[in-house]
């Protein structure tokens, strides 16, 4: 008896223990919820809040983890609600959340309009990182190629060169498969633009039916299928990002379409030997994306939660995103450092075209696998 | 004693047992059945509710599905019978040796236990693949005409071998305590050879450990998804990845339960050989 009633006691006071965290947002705290991983949350604590706090000392941040896409959409749910009962959100910023995604909010004046927030930094933003004034885009990424440059002196600048490149020089291609990692599937994307006019805005969330893609995606299955001969084993596929810059490194191939945040990051660390070098397409660069954050306009602390936004994209902070993350800036290079301009000469975008997810990105999942990946002649 | 001790006891076994079967039925039985019916129901616009077989016709008037199928059958078949060819003369090996020697290669073979696939997958890939280490080996000793089997039909099946080696080997050398030490030499003494001895000595006495390692492979190597889906090749692909993928990027659920069901029933005529031998062998 006297251990279980130990055992109850002991549950009880850690309960007490763990009850004021769940009754977090209360104390003026600004909440932020990260929907990347735990090494943007990291670049959040030891980055982005320490340079708020040269201005505001005593200002308390809690950078939370959440589970991923589902758990943001949960919460976003929940700010709605809160929004309509006019209660507490508990959350003052959320880190890499489409505000598209959820339904009806927008409208609703759910997420605080950042160019209406007299931001000191807000003009420095890169207009092509815009998406809609309620999602503040502060870091990026982008396919780019990655090739060896002691066997590729000049790297292609344009489809037509890269696909000549591609013939001339049979089995020195891979991509991966499009579902498995977005760098072989930006690659199909980019395909798929070519076929279409290079016009990525024919593409969007809403405008998708069979019809068209019947009618869209089966030219840029042509452009594929007539590459599958002269990639890697006459028509291989790796499955993922990864597997790709495998065999690049390994000198197996000579160029591979890669994100641009984990070759900089690769190239950093010496993953990837300094012979690899980067190189994006000048005629239409492949697509890539931006994370945005946003602030619901019923946060507690959306005074504080403004100012961080606006430390996010200062100069000092969008230095570090390069530097650290390997992420691109959200706003103009030309106020970044010239050292880091000039490092990262190669893969400045011009454009960064976008495709949408949802039923194109399913239309596209399996139509490369029906179409492209069994045209494979193996000897 | 007599009958209430019996009944008693018959309730305390009842109640051993009715934690793991409640589990059974409510986390396993029940949500595959729904997901078995649900895959020959057809909803229509109004909301009514028809039987109907299409998902099945689909799959098999489908010949990427068919594709994808005879692949996850073909790789199954071939990695069985690789699996035979080289864990049963290891175990006959382990049987009749006891030296250091054949401690060294119980350990070597039961190394992949404790392996996760995706560890296996990589590595594999480092050495088996395009200028890998194995690639490197075979061109000091001047053999040039290396093809590497990543993204090959061979991918899969050399990581499967390697994966499942060590449950067959504990089996068969499980098998192989019935062939006793005796029955050999007196084999020996009437004058029979090795492959008399193997053909009517051992290969009788394994047939039971031989079934079961067929049995409980087959369900294991068919809905493999790991191994096949990072070192084989794009298409045909094996069931486990054609599953996963028809679910969450094509986003087709109920396809993907349809190709469920499918493999269920191809891997549940194993899995009532698997029971018919155990039942059997609690019978003798």
């Amino acid at each position: 008896m006297k251990r279980r009633e130990f055992l109850a006691s002991a549950a009880a006071a850690a309960a007490i223990a763990l009850s004021p965290r769940l009754a977090f947002g209360a104390d003026g705290a600004v909440e932020v919820i990260v929907g990347s991983d735990q090494n943007v949350a990291d670049f959040w604590s030891n980055v982005v809040v320490p340079a708020l706090q040269q201005e505001l000392p005593d200002l308390v941040v809690n950078v939370t983890v959440s589970d991923g896409n589902s758990g943001m959409m949960a919460l976003a749910d929940r700010a709605l609600a809160a929004l309509k009962t006019k209660s507490d959100p508990q959350v003052d910023v959320m880190e890499a959340f489409n505000p598209r995604n959820t339904i009806g909010a927008i409208d609703a004046g759910l997420w605080l309009d950042f160019s209406k927030a007299s931001m000191s930094n807000y003009a420095k933003l890169n207009k092509l990182a815009i998406d809609t004034n309620f999602g503040l885009p502060y870091r990026g990424s982008q396919v780019v190629l990655a090739y060896d440059s002691n066997k590729v002196q000049t790297p292609p600048k344009t489809w037509a060169e890269l696909t000549a490149w591609i013939k001339a020089t049979p089995g020195q291609f891979i991509y991966n498969r499009p579902d498995k990692g977005g760098s072989g599937g930006n690659f199909v994307r980019r395909a798929i633009h070519e076929a279409n006019g290079r016009d990525p805005s024919a593409f969007t969330a809403a405008n998708f039916s069979k019809e068209k893609a019947d009618a869209m995606l089966p030219p840029a299955w042509e452009i594929l299928k007539d590459l599958a001969p002269s990639l890697y084993q006459s028509g291989s596929y790796t499955a993922g990002n990864t597997p790709s810059l495998q065999l690049l490194v390994s000198g197996v191939v000579s160029m591979v379409p890669t994100w641009s945040d984990q070759a900089l990051s690769g190239l950093k660390s010496g993953e990837l030997p300094s012979h690899i070098k980067l190189a994006q397409l000048q005629d239409l660069a492949f697509v890539g994306g931006f994370a945005y954050c946003t602030i619901p306009t019923n946060a507690t602390n959306i005074e504080a939660a403004t100012k961080l936004a606006n430390v996010l994209i200062s100069p000092a902070v969008q230095e570090q995103i390069v530097d650290q993350i390997a992420g691109f800036p959200s706003i103009e290079w030309s106020y970044l450092s010239d050292e880091i301009r000039t490092a990262n000469a190669d893969i400045i975008p011009k454009s960064i075209p976008a495709f949408p997810d949802g039923e194109w990105e399913a239309a596209v999942n399996d139509g490369w696998y029906r179409n492209v990946a069994p045209a494979i002649a193996r000897n | 004693m007599g009958s209430e001790g019996t009944s008693t006891r018959n309730l305390k076994g009842l109640l051993l047992i009715g934690p793991p079967l409640a589990v059974m039925v409510c986390l396993l039985l029940y949500p595959a059945g729904v997901s078995i019916v649900q895959t020959l129901q057809e909803t229509a616009a109004d909301g009514s509710v028809s039987w109907s077989l299409a998902r099945y016709h689909r799959f098999f008037t489908d010949p990427y599905s068919v594709a994808n199928y005879v692949r996850t059958v073909w790789t199954t078949v071939v990695t069985l019978i690789l699996l035979i060819a080289i864990c049963l003369p290891i175990a006959i090996y382990l049987h009749f040796t006891r030296s250091r020697m054949a401690a060294v290669v119980q350990a070597l073979a039961l190394f992949p236990m404790f392996v996760p696939g995706i560890i296996v997958a990589y590595a594999l890939i480092r050495y088996i693949g395009p200028n890998g280490l194995l690639q490197s080996l075979l061109e000091v000793v001047g053999f040039n005409s290396y093809s590497s089997p990543y993204l090959t039909p061979w991918g899969p099946v050399i990581g499967l071998v390697w994966d499942h080696m060590p449950l067959t080997l504990l089996i068969l050398t499980a098998g192989m305590a019935k062939v006793s030490q005796e029955a050999i030499e007196a084999a020996r003494d009437v004058g029979a050879g090795y492959v008399v001895i193997f053909h009517r000595i051992i290969l009788p006495l394994m047939v039971d450990s031989l079934l079961v390692v067929m049995a409980l492979n087959v369900i294991s190597l068919f809905g493999s998804f790991v191994i096949p889906y990072m070192l084989g090749p794009a298409s045909p692909e094996m069931m486990g990845p054609y599953m996963l993928r028809t679910f969450s990027e094509v986003r087709q659920p109920d396809f993907a339960a349809a190709q469920a069901v499918i493999t269920f029933l191809t891997c549940s005529v194993f899995g009532i050989l698997y029971v018919v031998m155990l039942t059997r062998k609690q019978d003798v």
